[in-house]
Protein backbone atom coordinates (compact mmCIF):
# COMPACT_ATOMS: atom_id res chain seq x y z
CA UNK A 1 0.00 0.00 0.00
CA UNK A 2 1.31 3.40 -0.74
CA UNK A 3 1.43 6.14 1.96
CA UNK A 4 -1.02 8.53 0.06
CA UNK A 5 -3.21 5.71 0.35
CA UNK A 6 -2.92 4.96 3.92
CA UNK A 7 -2.95 9.01 4.45
CA UNK A 8 -5.92 9.31 2.42
CA UNK A 9 -8.31 6.22 4.17
CA UNK A 10 -7.21 8.00 7.82
CA UNK A 11 -8.49 11.05 6.36
CA UNK A 12 -11.67 9.75 5.35
CA UNK A 13 -11.94 7.80 8.44
CA UNK A 14 -11.70 11.37 10.24
CA UNK A 15 -14.27 13.13 8.14
CA UNK A 16 -16.98 9.77 9.07
CA UNK A 17 -17.18 9.12 5.43
CA UNK A 18 -17.92 5.57 4.15
CA UNK A 19 -15.61 3.69 1.55
CA UNK A 20 -13.87 0.45 0.56
CA UNK A 21 -10.62 -0.19 -0.14
CA UNK A 22 -9.58 -2.15 -3.25
CA UNK A 23 -6.33 -4.16 -3.64
CA UNK A 24 -4.87 -5.98 -6.51
CA UNK A 25 -3.57 -9.08 -4.82
CA UNK A 26 -1.38 -9.85 -7.48
CA UNK A 27 0.61 -6.10 -7.66
CA UNK A 28 -0.25 -4.93 -3.99
CA UNK A 29 -1.78 -1.57 -6.24
CA UNK A 30 -4.59 -0.47 -4.02
CA UNK A 31 -7.11 2.26 -4.49
CA UNK A 32 -10.30 4.03 -2.86
CA UNK A 33 -13.77 3.13 -3.72
CA UNK A 34 -16.27 5.75 -2.84
CA UNK A 35 -20.21 5.78 -4.12
CA UNK A 36 -20.31 8.39 -6.46
CA UNK A 37 -16.45 8.32 -7.61
CA UNK A 38 -15.27 5.94 -11.00
CA UNK A 39 -13.39 3.02 -10.73
CA UNK A 40 -9.93 2.96 -12.75
CA UNK A 41 -9.76 1.47 -15.79
CA UNK A 42 -8.47 -1.64 -14.34
CA UNK A 43 -11.09 -2.52 -12.05
CA UNK A 44 -14.14 -1.38 -13.92
CA UNK A 45 -14.99 -4.71 -15.01
CA UNK A 46 -15.66 -5.99 -11.63
CA UNK A 47 -17.20 -3.24 -10.69
CA UNK A 48 -20.50 -5.09 -10.19
CA UNK A 49 -18.72 -7.13 -7.58
CA UNK A 50 -17.66 -4.73 -5.98
CA UNK A 51 -21.02 -2.49 -5.00
CA UNK A 52 -22.44 -6.11 -3.99
CA UNK A 53 -19.69 -5.61 -1.41
CA UNK A 54 -20.15 -2.48 -0.52
CA UNK A 55 -23.93 -2.39 -0.31
CA UNK A 56 -23.57 -5.43 2.02
CA UNK A 57 -20.63 -3.90 4.10
CA UNK A 58 -18.89 -7.01 3.85
CA UNK A 59 -15.10 -7.59 3.13
CA UNK A 60 -13.21 -10.60 1.19
CA UNK A 61 -11.63 -11.50 -2.44
CA UNK A 62 -14.13 -11.56 -5.15
CA UNK A 63 -14.65 -14.78 -6.32
CA UNK A 64 -12.25 -16.24 -9.21
CA UNK A 65 -10.58 -12.97 -9.17
CA UNK A 66 -7.27 -11.68 -7.12
CA UNK A 67 -9.41 -8.73 -5.62
CA UNK A 68 -9.44 -7.94 -1.84
CA UNK A 69 -12.36 -5.35 -1.31
CA UNK A 70 -12.09 -4.23 2.22
CA UNK A 71 -15.43 -1.59 3.27
CA UNK A 72 -15.65 0.97 6.42
CA UNK A 73 -18.51 1.43 7.57
CA UNK A 74 -19.18 4.49 9.92
CA UNK A 75 -19.26 4.58 13.17
CA UNK A 76 -22.71 4.52 14.85
CA UNK A 77 -23.37 7.74 16.73
CA UNK A 78 -24.57 7.18 20.23
CA UNK A 79 -25.94 10.01 22.21
CA UNK A 80 -25.71 10.48 25.57
CA UNK A 81 -27.90 12.69 28.06
CA UNK A 82 -26.04 13.58 31.24
CA UNK A 83 -22.46 14.17 31.13
CA UNK A 84 -22.74 12.18 34.76
CA UNK A 85 -19.51 10.25 35.93
CA UNK A 86 -20.95 7.24 34.16
CA UNK A 87 -20.47 8.73 30.81
CA UNK A 88 -16.69 9.09 31.76
CA UNK A 89 -16.13 6.26 31.56
CA UNK A 90 -18.29 5.19 28.97
CA UNK A 91 -16.22 7.68 26.65
CA UNK A 92 -13.42 5.61 28.04
CA UNK A 93 -14.61 1.93 26.59
CA UNK A 94 -15.99 3.55 23.29
CA UNK A 95 -12.60 4.97 22.44
CA UNK A 96 -11.58 1.13 21.12
CA UNK A 97 -15.13 0.65 19.64
CA UNK A 98 -16.41 1.39 16.53
CA UNK A 99 -19.17 4.30 18.72
CA UNK A 100 -19.28 8.04 17.99
CA UNK A 101 -20.40 9.54 21.16
CA UNK A 102 -22.05 12.98 21.55
CA UNK A 103 -22.70 14.56 25.27
CA UNK A 104 -26.16 16.43 26.04
CA UNK A 105 -26.17 18.05 29.54
CA UNK A 106 -27.62 21.35 29.97
CA UNK A 107 -26.01 21.58 33.52
CA UNK A 108 -22.35 23.77 32.60
CA UNK A 109 -20.68 22.73 35.68
CA UNK A 110 -21.41 18.41 34.38
CA UNK A 111 -20.64 19.96 30.83
CA UNK A 112 -17.09 21.44 31.45
CA UNK A 113 -14.28 20.35 28.80
CA UNK A 114 -11.95 19.26 31.72
CA UNK A 115 -14.12 16.70 32.77
CA UNK A 116 -14.47 15.15 29.60
CA UNK A 117 -11.16 16.15 27.22
CA UNK A 118 -11.85 16.11 23.22
CA UNK A 119 -15.37 15.11 23.76
CA UNK A 120 -18.36 16.61 21.73
CA UNK A 121 -20.45 18.24 24.58
CA UNK A 122 -23.89 20.36 24.24
CA UNK A 123 -24.42 22.18 26.69
CA UNK A 124 -28.40 22.82 26.18
CA UNK A 125 -31.61 21.36 26.55
CA UNK A 126 -32.00 18.43 24.57
CA UNK A 127 -35.03 20.14 22.32
CA UNK A 128 -32.59 22.20 20.95
CA UNK A 129 -29.35 19.71 21.63
CA UNK A 130 -30.86 17.53 18.98
CA UNK A 131 -31.12 20.32 16.19
CA UNK A 132 -27.37 20.35 16.12
CA UNK A 133 -26.90 16.25 15.54
CA UNK A 134 -28.52 14.70 12.70
CA UNK A 135 -30.24 11.30 13.79
CA UNK A 136 -31.64 8.19 12.14
CA UNK A 137 -32.51 4.66 13.24
CA UNK A 138 -28.97 3.79 13.48
CA UNK A 139 -28.77 6.16 16.12
CA UNK A 140 -28.52 5.05 19.83
CA UNK A 141 -29.94 7.01 23.47
CA UNK A 142 -28.22 6.34 26.25
CA UNK A 143 -30.11 8.57 29.06
CA UNK A 144 -28.14 8.94 32.32
CA UNK A 145 -29.53 12.01 33.65
CA UNK A 146 -32.76 10.03 35.65
CA UNK A 147 -33.91 13.47 35.98
CA UNK A 148 -37.41 13.88 33.82
CA UNK A 149 -36.81 17.45 32.92
CA UNK A 150 -33.74 16.30 30.82
CA UNK A 151 -34.37 12.52 29.80
CA UNK A 152 -37.75 12.63 29.00
CA UNK A 153 -37.91 15.04 25.95
CA UNK A 154 -34.81 12.92 24.48
CA UNK A 155 -36.17 9.78 25.46
CA UNK A 156 -39.41 11.07 23.50
CA UNK A 157 -37.24 12.64 20.40
CA UNK A 158 -35.73 8.80 19.95
CA UNK A 159 -38.32 7.15 20.33
CA UNK A 160 -39.89 9.26 17.55
CA UNK A 161 -37.02 9.13 15.24
CA UNK A 162 -37.17 5.18 16.15
CA UNK A 163 -33.37 4.99 17.75
CA UNK A 164 -32.44 1.10 17.31
CA UNK A 165 -31.44 1.33 21.09
CA UNK A 166 -32.34 3.23 23.38
CA UNK A 167 -31.74 2.68 27.59
CA UNK A 168 -32.27 5.43 30.47
CA UNK A 169 -30.71 5.08 33.68
CA UNK A 170 -32.78 4.59 37.26
CA UNK A 171 -34.17 2.00 39.37
CA UNK A 172 -37.63 -0.02 38.55
CA UNK A 173 -39.87 2.21 40.06
CA UNK A 174 -38.45 5.74 38.56
CA UNK A 175 -38.27 3.71 35.37
CA UNK A 176 -42.09 3.24 35.82
CA UNK A 177 -42.77 6.33 36.63
CA UNK A 178 -40.93 7.24 33.23
CA UNK A 179 -43.01 4.89 31.42
CA UNK A 180 -46.13 6.28 32.54
CA UNK A 181 -45.51 9.85 31.82
CA UNK A 182 -44.15 8.83 28.13
CA UNK A 183 -48.02 6.87 27.85
CA UNK A 184 -49.59 10.27 29.05
CA UNK A 185 -47.34 11.60 26.30
CA UNK A 186 -49.34 9.35 23.63
CA UNK A 187 -46.48 6.97 23.41
CA UNK A 188 -47.66 3.23 22.36
CA UNK A 189 -47.15 0.15 24.79
CA UNK A 190 -44.53 -1.07 21.93
CA UNK A 191 -42.81 1.93 22.00
CA UNK A 192 -42.32 2.31 25.88
CA UNK A 193 -41.62 -1.51 26.02
CA UNK A 194 -38.62 -0.77 23.31
CA UNK A 195 -36.75 1.46 26.19
CA UNK A 196 -34.06 -0.39 28.50
CA UNK A 197 -35.06 0.31 31.46
CA UNK A 198 -33.67 0.03 34.24
CA UNK A 199 -30.79 0.29 31.06
CA UNK A 200 -27.49 -2.11 30.97
CA UNK A 201 -27.06 -5.94 31.06
CA UNK A 202 -26.99 -7.44 34.69
CA UNK A 203 -23.50 -7.66 35.90
CA UNK A 204 -24.23 -7.22 39.91
CA UNK A 205 -21.93 -4.02 40.06
CA UNK A 206 -23.00 -0.52 41.14
CA UNK A 207 -19.79 1.69 40.72
CA UNK A 208 -19.67 4.02 37.47
CA UNK A 209 -17.44 1.90 35.76
CA UNK A 210 -19.60 -0.97 35.98
CA UNK A 211 -22.76 0.44 35.43
CA UNK A 212 -20.73 2.11 32.10
CA UNK A 213 -19.63 -1.51 31.17
CA UNK A 214 -23.46 -3.26 31.29
CA UNK A 215 -24.72 -0.38 29.62
CA UNK A 216 -21.80 -0.39 26.77
CA UNK A 217 -22.08 -4.44 26.93
CA UNK A 218 -26.33 -3.94 26.25
CA UNK A 219 -25.24 -1.39 23.39
CA UNK A 220 -22.78 -4.07 21.18
CA UNK A 221 -25.29 -6.99 21.59
CA UNK A 222 -28.18 -4.74 20.80
CA UNK A 223 -25.90 -3.35 17.71
CA UNK A 224 -25.37 -7.20 16.45
CA UNK A 225 -29.33 -8.40 17.05
CA UNK A 226 -30.93 -5.23 15.19
CA UNK A 227 -28.55 -4.70 12.31
CA UNK B 1 -23.38 -1.56 9.87
CA UNK B 2 -22.45 -4.69 11.81
CA UNK B 3 -19.29 -3.46 13.35
CA UNK B 4 -19.12 -2.08 16.43
CA UNK B 5 -15.07 -2.07 16.48
CA UNK B 6 -12.66 -0.14 15.47
CA UNK B 7 -8.87 -0.84 16.47
CA UNK B 8 -7.22 1.99 14.83
CA UNK B 9 -4.32 -0.44 13.06
CA UNK B 10 -3.64 2.14 10.21
CA UNK B 11 -3.61 4.95 12.32
CA UNK B 12 -0.72 2.92 14.15
CA UNK B 13 0.79 2.43 10.98
CA UNK B 14 0.96 5.98 9.91
CA UNK B 15 2.81 6.88 13.51
CA UNK B 16 5.07 3.94 12.66
CA UNK B 17 5.85 4.89 8.97
CA UNK B 18 6.19 8.78 10.74
CA UNK B 19 9.02 7.43 13.34
CA UNK B 20 11.29 5.87 10.29
CA UNK B 21 10.01 2.25 10.62
CA UNK B 22 9.91 -0.07 7.76
CA UNK B 23 6.14 -1.41 8.03
CA UNK B 24 4.13 -4.19 6.80
CA UNK B 25 0.88 -4.88 6.82
CA UNK B 26 -0.42 -8.34 7.53
CA UNK B 27 -4.36 -8.69 6.42
CA UNK B 28 -6.83 -11.55 6.89
CA UNK B 29 -8.50 -11.56 2.90
CA UNK B 30 -9.92 -15.14 3.58
CA UNK B 31 -11.17 -17.74 5.56
CA UNK B 32 -12.47 -21.18 5.55
CA UNK B 33 -13.82 -23.40 8.56
CA UNK B 34 -13.68 -21.35 12.08
CA UNK B 35 -11.13 -19.39 12.20
CA UNK B 36 -10.57 -16.97 15.02
CA UNK B 37 -10.46 -13.74 13.35
CA UNK B 38 -13.13 -12.26 10.25
CA UNK B 39 -11.86 -11.04 6.90
CA UNK B 40 -10.50 -7.56 7.28
CA UNK B 41 -8.65 -8.12 10.88
CA UNK B 42 -5.03 -6.83 10.65
CA UNK B 43 -1.72 -6.44 12.48
CA UNK B 44 1.55 -4.94 11.25
CA UNK B 45 5.20 -5.69 11.84
CA UNK B 46 8.42 -3.23 11.40
CA UNK B 47 12.21 -4.57 10.47
CA UNK B 48 12.58 -5.17 14.03
CA UNK B 49 9.52 -7.82 14.72
CA UNK B 50 7.68 -5.43 16.85
CA UNK B 51 3.76 -5.85 16.31
CA UNK B 52 0.64 -4.98 17.06
CA UNK B 53 -3.18 -6.36 16.28
CA UNK B 54 -3.65 -9.69 14.91
CA UNK B 55 -4.70 -12.01 12.57
CA UNK B 56 -5.34 -15.20 14.62
CA UNK B 57 -6.30 -15.34 18.41
CA UNK B 58 -2.13 -15.08 18.87
CA UNK B 59 -1.24 -18.63 16.85
CA UNK B 60 -0.02 -17.72 13.36
CA UNK B 61 1.18 -14.20 14.53
CA UNK B 62 4.94 -15.56 14.66
CA UNK B 63 5.11 -16.82 11.64
CA UNK B 64 3.62 -13.79 10.31
CA UNK B 65 6.00 -11.83 11.93
CA UNK B 66 8.66 -13.25 10.74
CA UNK B 67 7.47 -13.58 6.50
CA UNK B 68 7.03 -10.08 7.72
CA UNK B 69 10.52 -9.25 8.35
CA UNK B 70 11.72 -11.24 5.22
CA UNK B 71 9.29 -9.14 2.97
CA UNK B 72 11.48 -6.24 4.34
CA UNK B 73 14.58 -7.89 3.51
CA UNK B 74 14.05 -9.22 0.28
CA UNK B 75 12.51 -5.41 -0.31
CA UNK B 76 9.07 -7.21 -2.08
CA UNK B 77 6.11 -5.38 -2.28
CA UNK B 78 3.80 -8.25 -1.08
CA UNK B 79 2.76 -11.51 -0.93
CA UNK B 80 0.08 -14.24 0.46
CA UNK B 81 0.28 -16.56 2.78
CA UNK B 82 -2.10 -19.69 3.74
CA UNK B 83 -2.10 -21.57 7.30
CA UNK B 84 -4.12 -24.65 7.94
CA UNK B 85 -4.85 -26.85 10.94
CA UNK B 86 -1.54 -27.13 12.94
CA UNK B 87 -0.32 -30.39 12.59
CA UNK B 88 0.88 -33.04 14.97
CA UNK B 89 3.82 -31.59 15.36
CA UNK B 90 3.76 -29.12 18.39
CA UNK B 91 5.92 -26.90 17.41
CA UNK B 92 4.81 -26.36 13.84
CA UNK B 93 2.66 -23.09 13.41
CA UNK B 94 -0.93 -23.98 12.55
CA UNK B 95 -4.68 -22.92 13.78
CA UNK B 96 -5.40 -24.83 16.48
CA UNK B 97 -8.83 -24.20 16.38
CA UNK B 98 -9.19 -25.98 13.13
CA UNK B 99 -9.88 -23.36 10.62
CA UNK B 100 -7.85 -22.10 7.65
CA UNK B 101 -6.62 -18.59 7.04
CA UNK B 102 -5.18 -16.39 4.29
CA UNK B 103 -3.18 -13.18 4.97
CA UNK B 104 -1.84 -11.08 2.65
CA UNK B 105 1.60 -8.84 3.38
CA UNK B 106 1.95 -5.75 1.97
CA UNK B 107 4.62 -3.16 2.52
CA UNK B 108 3.76 0.56 3.07
CA UNK B 109 5.96 2.68 0.52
Amino acid sequence: MRLQTLKSIIEKKNNKSEFAIITNLKTGESEIFENDNPLSKELEAYSDQINEFFKSKKNGVIENTEIFVETYVLPIKVIVVGAVHIAQYLVDFAKSLNFEISIIDPRGYFASEQRFPDMKIINKWPDEAFKEIKTNENTALVALTHDPKIDDPALQHALKKKFYYIGALGSKKTHENRCQRLKEAGFSDEQIKSIYGPIGIKLGGRSAPEIALSIIAQLVSETYNKK
Amino acid sequence: MKNSFDEKILEEAHDWVNADQKVVLATVIQTWGSSPRQVGSRMIVNEKGDFSGSVSGGCVESAVVRECIGLIKDNKPCKKIEFKVSNESAWEVGLACGGEIAVYLEQIN
